[in-house]
């Protein structure tokens, strides 16, 4: 039994360290970073709360906070919701399961950068995809990124990346669902939309409680996408917290504020994950 | 106990397998660039500079590393160079200086960014050191190098200007007048409006060029110099005119969303009239075939305070020798002798005869018309200041630069953005 534990130290040693030294060291220095005014390297001096007060008084931050509140509900609403809808459809067919199933994640396995510079290539006014469609079409052209479509457009794409993750969740999840359920469901004369709300949404609701956690979470941490196809504009009206995090700790080297911005991250992501897992606590499904 | 030290063996065994992989390196005799075994030591030293990537000057760079490491077999230079795009190069130098890790010599930037590691003591006064030769170069970039408190920590290898350039064969077929001053540089804008041709090609997002060429314009290069902290009016009175030229139809419709690249892109392909760019644009215009119909352009100035003729430019990036490997007696005959040999004037027109830039000493002979006008505008200008965002601090002039938009859109006046800039410094 000694000799157990200690099989399961050595083993586990190795991810502690990792852990701590990439993780939580990081984690921790960023909060004391937070308090000094500091490029990060040689300028650095103690300022106390100063960067939380400004922080209370940067309409960016607030217009960013706002922003990323938005996009969450957006992706929390749409890529869970459509992936549940692809998931329950996909689950009903005969043929071509996997067709699907592959085609739905595709989006997942290209990097974020990527799909960035193809929408960028997709949006632009002059040589765009969708423009050069319009103007065959003998249409006029259309500015697609502006201050009050902005963050629809980058919406749009981090939506369509996603929703294959939360899709195999689903799926898989369906799939689980005992045949025996359905079966007497039938016999009693229950209908395909019936048999979808009354068997499949309950029995999988925890796992749709995973998704939105990991969709809200997740919404937080969405900057490739920004940052490639707006860089948060035009006129900041798509700036998020993670770009504008990045804007102040690498472009302008003031990784104080930014180590603040990153605080504000965890907080809110934390405090949303928390109301999420309260307001859909119910007692797990099993079966 | 049998398991547990069956267990132990395993890193233990790792760890000679590693070694022996190791030993083998270390039991091969180290020989020099050129091929021979000598008795004499070889001593490595690490560079550091931004010729890589698309830096023409790279080529050149290893060249000048290979010919140097032949006439000094016992050198081995380490060349870490980084591409200055994306600011990967400002990241490497800080994380190096601030670990210990630092390079023995560096070309970098010696604005705010060395600013650091200059007051840490980390590089060294060049004028304080008795072997190295500062002769020759140009009086103008060398005291650019010049810092605050006195001291020489870099010199220069070329100088770069910023200026306008235009498309001339745009303007001869829409039969528009060349924008020598601040009147018919707006009559330009009127008239290009009215086609399909782009006056101008900006990014009002990414506006480094832009910012500077406005507040050059609205107020000379005597306010141009003015610290952030003085809240110039001219400077707030150059935002207040872009928003009045985007107002005229000056930019692309997308000028608040495209990037730099996108607006040269623009210029690139005859879709615009004119363009603010440095003297380092010249490749791309000449990779995209229009470089013969392009001529750089002082930024009219309508403002008192200066006269058209006034400039961004200078020499903002030099060579530097780590505090550590001077003060290091086996490395600093070697470091020493880099340094003399890289900033000699040979090496400096090579480069500079790469990259097409000013050299800091002697000249470049035979070059494009475009290049030599560039190099004429910079030799006549009345007046040469290095550019804001070198100046001042960088969130302050990231702040300027990506409130343009909000400028443009009218939710922010020049003077707001002046202020709130000020009050980031």
């Amino acid at each position: 039994m000694k000799s157990d534990k200690l099989y399961a130290f050595l083993f586990l040693a190795p991810a502690v360290a990792i852990t701590a030294v990439f993780l939580y060291y990081p984690f921790f220095d960023n909060i004391r970073q937070s308090f000094y005014r500091t490029d990060g390297f040689f300028n650095s001096t103690f300022i106390g709360l100063e960067n939380y007060r400004r922080l209370l008084e940067d309409d960016i931050a607030l217009g960013a906070t706002l922003n990323s509140l938005e996009l969450m509900l957006y992706v929390s609403i749409f890529q869970v919701g459509i992936a549940l809808a692809l998931a329950v459809m996909v689950d009903s067919i005969r043929h071509g399961v996997r067709f699907f199933r592959t085609t739905f994640f595709f989006p997942v396995v290209i990097s974020g950068a990527a799909i960035g510079l193809l929408f960028t290539l997709i949006y632009n006014y002059n040589n765009g995809l969708l423009n050069e469609i319009l103007v065959r079409l003998g249409l006029e052209r259309v500015l697609w990124l502006t201050e009050q479509s902005s963050l629809y457009m980058v919406a749009i794409p981090t939506i369509w990346s996603y929703v294959g993750f939360y899709f195999i969740i689903l799926l898989t999840a369906i799939s689980k669902i005992p045949a025996d359920y359905y079966e007497a469901a039938k016999l009693e004369g229950i209908n395909g939309f019936q048999k979808t709300i009354k068997i499949t949404l309950p029995l999988i609701v925890t796992d749709m409680k995973t998704c939105l956690i990991l969709a809200i979470t997740g919404a937080l941490k969405i900057f490739e996408l920004v940052y490639i196809i707006t860089r948060g504009g035009p006129a900041r009206s798509s700036e998020v917290l993670g770009t504008y995090m990045y804007q102040k700790a690498f472009v302008d080297s003031a990784v104080g504020y930014g180590a603040t911005l990153a605080i504000l991250m965890v907080i809110i992501g934390l405090s949303l994950a928390l109301i999420t897992n309260i307001l859909l606590k119910r007692d797990d499904v099993t079966y | 106990m049998k398991k547990c030290t069956r267990l132990l063996c395993i890193p233990f065994g790792l760890a000679i397998t590693l070694s022996a992989c190791s030993n083998e390196d270390a039991s091969t005799p180290t020989s020099d660039s050129s091929g021979s075994n000598n008795n004499e030591e070889t001593i490595e030293l690490r560079v550091v500079t931004t010729m890589a990537g698309t830096d023409p000057g790279g080529l050149a760079f290893n060249e000048l590393i290979e010919d140097f490491q032949n006439e000094n077999d016992h050198i081995s230079i380490i060349n870490e160079s980084q591409s200055a795009d994306a600011g990967v190069i400002r990241t490497k130098v800080n994380t190096d200086f601030s670990s210990n890790n630092e390079p023995d010599l560096m070309f970098y930037f010696n604005t705010v960014d060395a600013q650091g590691i200059i007051d840490q003591g980390l590089v060294i006064d060049l004028e304080k050191a008795e072997d190295l030769n500062l002769e020759g170069f140009h009086e103008l970039m060398y005291e650019q190098q010049r810092n605050e408190n006195g001291g020489l920590y870099a010199v220069p290898q070329s100088g770069f200007y910023e200026a306008l350039f235009v498309n001339e064969a745009l303007f001869e077929e829409h039969g528009v007048e060349l924008p020598t001053t601040w009147e018919l540089y707006e009559e330009a804008i009127r008239a290009f409006a009215e086609t399909d041709i782009i006056p101008v090609a900006v990014s009002t997002e990414d506006s480094y060029y832009l910012v500077e060429h406005y507040i050059l314009a609205a107020g000379g290069i005597e306010n141009f110099r003015a610290e952030l902290s003085e809240q110039d009016e001219a400077w707030a009175e150059g935002l207040d005119k872009i928003a009045e030229h985007a107002e005229m139809g000056a930019f692309p419709v997308d000028a608040a969303t495209i990037d730099l690249g996108a607006s040269a892109q623009l210029f690139h392909s005859e879709q615009a009239a004119m363009l603010f760019e440095g003297s380092w644009a010249y490749g791309g215009m000449s990779d995209a075939g229009i470089a013969d119909n392009v001529r750089p352009y002082y930024m009219p100035v309508y403002g008192d305070g200066g006269e058209t003729g006034d400039l961004v430019g200078g020499a903002s990036q030099g060579w530097f020798i780590s505090t550590k490997a001077y003060e290091d007696d086996s490395k600093h005959d070697a470091v020493v002798d880099f340094f003399n040999f890289i900033t000699s004037e040979e090496s400096i027109v090579k480069i500079a005869d790469a990259t097409m830039q000013v050299p800091a000493k002697g000249s470049l002979s035979e070059l494009p018309e475009t290049v030599a006008s560039g190099h004429a505008l910079s030799e006549e200008a009345t007046g040469v200041e290095a550019p804001i965002n070198d100046r001042i601090y960088p969130e302050a002039f990231t702040h300027i630069r990506q409130s343009v938009p909000e400028i443009v859109n009218g939710s922010k006046t020049g003077a707001q953005v002046i202020e709130e800039a000020a009050e980031l410094e």
